[in-house]
């Protein structure tokens, strides 16, 4: 099979990613100084209490001893508890997740879309005000800070589009159909997406474009023009699909921020999502919530990197290692 | 010597004074470009309010001059905030924080990710190996995340963001030293240092950390892009400096304070669109530095325009042959 | 009398550089070719050979401009420029570029691109295409089967080959072939040339050969035109310019060309050829010629017949110049 230790090391890889942020995790808020205990708010507790609350944490253990019980935890899918709800934390961030992830996809999308379409016409017409001028829209909005566009949008459209929640709280009770319910769900997904769309769509459409620029100067687009193809065909059979590889980079790379706008956005639209889990456990100072939710988030990019690392393989025939 | 060095194959012009003036390199750009000078004016023009701050706020950045969220008036031209402070002052106070949270912690990723690009780049080998694999770890964890995780525990005071930002933002800067240390590390005039004795730190400091410090300026420059917007979305969660007043905390104070409820739109735009203002202006400069620095500029053979047609030059048409009369050859 | 095949006349080239000055790179350059014909182009690197050539096709990038006209069977196809010279491409007139190892996409198979001009040009479709795409590769001496596979899995013979079978797609009538052979081996250089000399003896394919490599240009070529600085120095059969040159030019270039037997001295042309930004009133080999007098400086040479077929632009072939000297 073509690039079986491709396959291989990019597993390897992916593995050792999450390793290293296991751990880190772990030296995060174990090696805080002082420990879960002290930041809890418990004015009138016993000693008693804290003592127990120590052992049940597991924090009267030497430091590599925690580690250890940390990771058989893991692999047991134990996060442990919530603070707040002292429910387990998995549970409390299963459901906040699948809401979470429909929301980003669509900002992707927005994002790919508005990326491609302006990098490409921006390379194809470079050098005239629609380059810059394209270009120069696209770096306005890659400027603005991501919960400030979402607070914009909500001035914009508190009338016409709903800034909150993931759904009418009372549709239940028409007894929706299936579209009707998709609508909803739609409508109140659109704005936190389109915030995280117009925010990182800039940058996808500078790498489209330089990728477009770098591959218009190829020798096979001179073949191509030579064999009498049109213009428009050359763009986007030849040019657009080379250019493609550094954009699935670019994805993978950017995934950093998405997560980031994912909290910041459902903060703003008070979106039920993980985003928006960790918000209020940050505030609470519910540890176990904060470290679970990074974790988890950690875990879905490393495996949207695996994703992208194997799409990209997929697209280039030429790598084969 | 010369003055200016002489010109090594392949080497974009504006590189090869700076073996002798990093800075001019710099310059040189802000001068040609005028995205980069742009750029530049706007942080110039930023960095001075915030220097400034002292003598041009109109208040004191704590002192309550009327009713929360109240609206732009000829004394207030940006209303109030939730507390009642003038936005004016505000904003113009908050340059400050907003900036050295900025600078500083690109400045802590510049060094640390400085430091083992040019290692890496530089030794080669095992240690390359090493670095780069810890630095590919690095640069899959999402950054903000990893932000959040350790604020949430060690956040809350300036140093500490600072540091926080600094450290998670390396490893680009590492990767692209690296790239770079590599190339300029087979240049014709390292090689010749090495095989006149100089030592390693020596040929660093003098020969490959003048050639890489125009780019790690751009980078640094870009780095305090995000770093800022790194703040904003710290403030946002409330992890920063809470006796602070910074850009980042003005949008978050207008949130939590329900600015949306009241119309208050006065203390949610601007500290936004100063935020975005700077932002704009790093990446301006970064970029042009990068671009002019990272040419990867080539002829594009599609054009809109085509080539065009035009008349024959009033010369005698050399095809006009004729006999020669007698066979002598032009040998 | 019929018409050739293809008749270049007086064909300029320029070049738009900065600040409104401009770059002059083919001179008024004329030729004829007939069908079955191999035609050598020779020059060194930068005399304009390569424009020349794309100049026929319309190939030129949007900062150049062009004059003179481009007769393919008696047809300007120059006249209205891209719009009147885009039909004939691949179909009537292909060419294989320099380095054809960059010809090819890289994401794309070999086949899809040989086929890909088959559809445009109505030349054949689906299946049928994808079996013609398969023959050729066996003219040029690639399995058939190989038209699955992609750019980076051939070899740099191979893939010149593979681009050769390309060009034929449309059945052409004149293939331009820039440095063909250039960046490949001596053994494969062969193969190539012996492959295009086939190809134009057996399905009468008109070959125009541009390279800077004189022996290729003597063992595949009857006739050939010598290029300099945008200028045609002198053009004429083969065996004329190399055993009766009427130039300076012709007779040092192929002086220049070492010996494979080690006879004969290797002669290098001293000097650089001159910058192109600006008119050059005289003989542009003038500087660096080692039989140039008193006009060649100040007055243009025009082409003058010299022999059967052949004609030079040099002074020392008008009788009258000479003696007045």
């Amino acid at each position: 099979m073509r690039g079986a230790d491709y396959v291989i090391k990019r597993t390897v890889f992916a593995l050792m990613t999450v390793f290293v942020a296991v751990t880190l995790n772990f030296i995060i808020f174990r090696a805080a100084p002082g420990d879960a205990t002290t930041a809890l708010r418990c004015r009138n507790c016993p000693i008693e209490f804290k003592e127990a609350l120590r052992k049940e944490l597991g924090l009267d253990k030497t430091k590599v001893q925690q580690y250890g019980i940390y990771l058989k935890e893991l692999a047991h899918g134990d996060l442990g508890r919530s603070f707040a709800s002292r429910q387990p934390v998995t549970d409390e961030l299963a459901a906040p997740i699948k809401n979470t992830i429909p929301m980003v996809l669509l900002g992707e999308v927005i994002a790919v879309f508005l990326g491609i379409l302006t990098g490409v016409v921006a390379a194809w017409r470079r050098g005239t005000l629609l380059d810059s001028g394209s270009l120069g829209v696209a770096l306005v909005f890659y400027s603005l800070p991501t919960q400030w566009l979402g607070l914009m949008l909500v001035i914009l459209f508190a009338g016409t589009l709903p800034i909150s929640g993931i759904g009418d709280p009372f549709i239940a009770f028409t007894d929706p159909t299936w579209w009707e319910t998709l609508k909803d769900r739609l409508t109140h997904m659109i704005l936190p997406s389109a915030t995280l769309g117009i925010v990182l769509y800039g940058s996808y459409a500078l790498i489209v474009r330089s990728a477009m620029l770098e591959t218009l100067g190829e020798d096979y687009i001179l073949t191509a023009r030579a064999k009498g193809l049109r213009n428009w065909t050359i763009v986007w059979r030849h040019a657009f699909r080379n250019a493609l590889l550094p954009v699935t980079t670019l994805m993978a790379i950017s995934l950093g921020y998405v997560v980031a706008g994912a909290i910041l956005v459902e903060a703003v639209f008070s979106y039920p999502g993980i985003g928006l889990e960790t918000y209020d456990a940050v505030f609470a100072k519910d540890y176990p919530i904060v470290q679970g939710s990074f974790l988890l988030l950690t875990l879905s990019v490393v495996l949207a990197n695996y994703i992208a690392d194997l799409l990209y393989f997929k697209l280039d025939p030429r790598i084969t290692t | 010597m010369t003055t200016t060095a002489p010109q090594l194959a392949g080497e974009p012009a504006e590189l090869r004074d700076s073996r002798r003036r990093p800075l001019g390199v710099i310059w040189s750009v802000i001068r040609s470009q005028p995205q980069a000078a742009v750029g530049t004016a706007i942080l110039v023009l930023v960095v001075l309010v915030a220097f400034l701050a002292p003598v041009i706020a109109p208040y004191g950045e704590r002192e309550v001059v009327g009713q929360p969220f109240q609206s732009p008036s000829g004394s207030h031209w940006l209303g109030l905030d939730d507390g009642g402070v003038d936005m004016v002052t505000l904003l113009i106070w908050g340059a400050r924080v907003s900036l050295i949270v900025g600078f500083a912690a690109a400045l802590v990723a510049m060094l640390i990710g400085g430091a083992f690009g040019i290692l890496a780049g530089y030794f080669g080998g095992k240690l390359d190996i090493l670095l780069m694999r810890l630095t590919d770890y690095f640069l899959v964890i999402p950054d903000i995340a990893l932000m959040i995780a350790i604020g949430a525990i060690w956040g809350r005071s300036l140093r500490n963001i600072i540091l926080i930002i600094g450290i998670v933002y390396w490893p680009t800067t590492a990767r692209l030293l690296r790239a770079q240390v590599k190339s300029v590390r087979e240049r014709v005039y390292v090689k010749r240092a090495r095989s006149l004795g100089a030592s390693n730190s020596r040929i660093i400091f003098r020969h490959v950390l003048p050639q890489v410090a125009p780019l790690l300026v751009a980078n640094t420059v870009l780095t305090v892009a995000i770093a800022i917007f790194a703040e904003t979305a710290l403030a946002f969660l409330g992890l920063g400096d809470p006796s602070l007043i910074s850009w980042g905390k003005l949008i978050e104070n207008a949130f939590e304070g329900n600015a949306i409820s009241v119309d208050a739109w006065w203390a949610i735009v601007p500290p936004g669109v100063a935020v975005a203002v700077v932002i704009l202006g790093c990446t301006m400069l970064g970029q042009a530095l990068e671009n002019t620095l990272n040419p990867r500029l080539r002829v594009g053979h599609l054009s809109v325009r085509r080539f065009r047609l035009r008349s024959l030059p009033d010369t005698i048409d050399p095809r006009a042959a004729q006999a020669a009369p007698t066979a002598r050859s032009g040998r | 009398m019929s018409q050739p095949l293809l008749r270049v006349e007086n064909l300029h080239v320029w070049f738009d550089l900065k600040r409104g000055a401009e770059l002059h790179a083919v001179k008024g350059i004329s030729f004829d070719l007939e069908r079955g014909e191999k035609f050598g182009l020779v020059g060194e690197s930068g005399c304009g050979k390569t424009t020349s050539i794309l100049a026929l096709m319309g190939l030129l990038p949007s900062n150049a401009s062009v004059a003179g006209s481009v007769l393919l069977d008696g047809e300007d196809i120059l006249f209205k420029g891209e719009e009147s010279v885009s039909p004939h491409r691949w179909k009537d007139v292909a060419m294989i570029f320099q380095g054809a190892m960059n010809a090819f996409n890289p994401v794309k198979t070999v086949g899809d691109q040989i086929v890909e001009p088959m559809k445009l040009h109505g030349v054949a479709e689906g299946k049928q295409a994808r079996d013609r795409a398969g023959e050729l590769l066996e003219t040029v001496g690639i399995a058939a089967a190989r038209a699955d596979r992609y750019p980076h899995e051939f070899s740099g013979g191979m893939r010149q080959r593979a681009a050769i079978a390309m060009a034929l797609a449309c059945n052409p009538k004149v293939l331009l072939a820039d440095e063909p052979t250039t960046a490949l081996d001596v053994m494969v250089q062969a193969q190539i040339l012996e492959l295009l000399t086939g190809l134009a003896n057996d399905f009468g394919l008109a070959l125009v050969l541009v390279t800077h490599d004189l022996p290729v240009v003597a063992q595949v070529c009857g006739r050939a035109a010598v290029m300099y600085a945008g200028e045609l120095m002198e053009s004429g059969p083969t065996d004329a310019l190399y055993h009766d040159p009427h130039h300076p030019y012709t007779r040092l270039l192929f002086a220049a060309t070492p010996d494979l037997l080690g006879e004969g001295e290797v002669v290098s042309i001293p000097g650089a050829p001159p910058r192109l930004d600006h008119e050059i009133p005289g003989c542009p080999f003038a500087p660096r010629c080692d039989r140039t007098f008193s006009p060649c400086p100040t007055v243009k040479p025009r082409l003058l017949k010299v022999g059967d077929g052949q004609e030079a632009a040099c002074h020392l072939n008008d009788p009258a110049l000479v003696q007045a000297s």
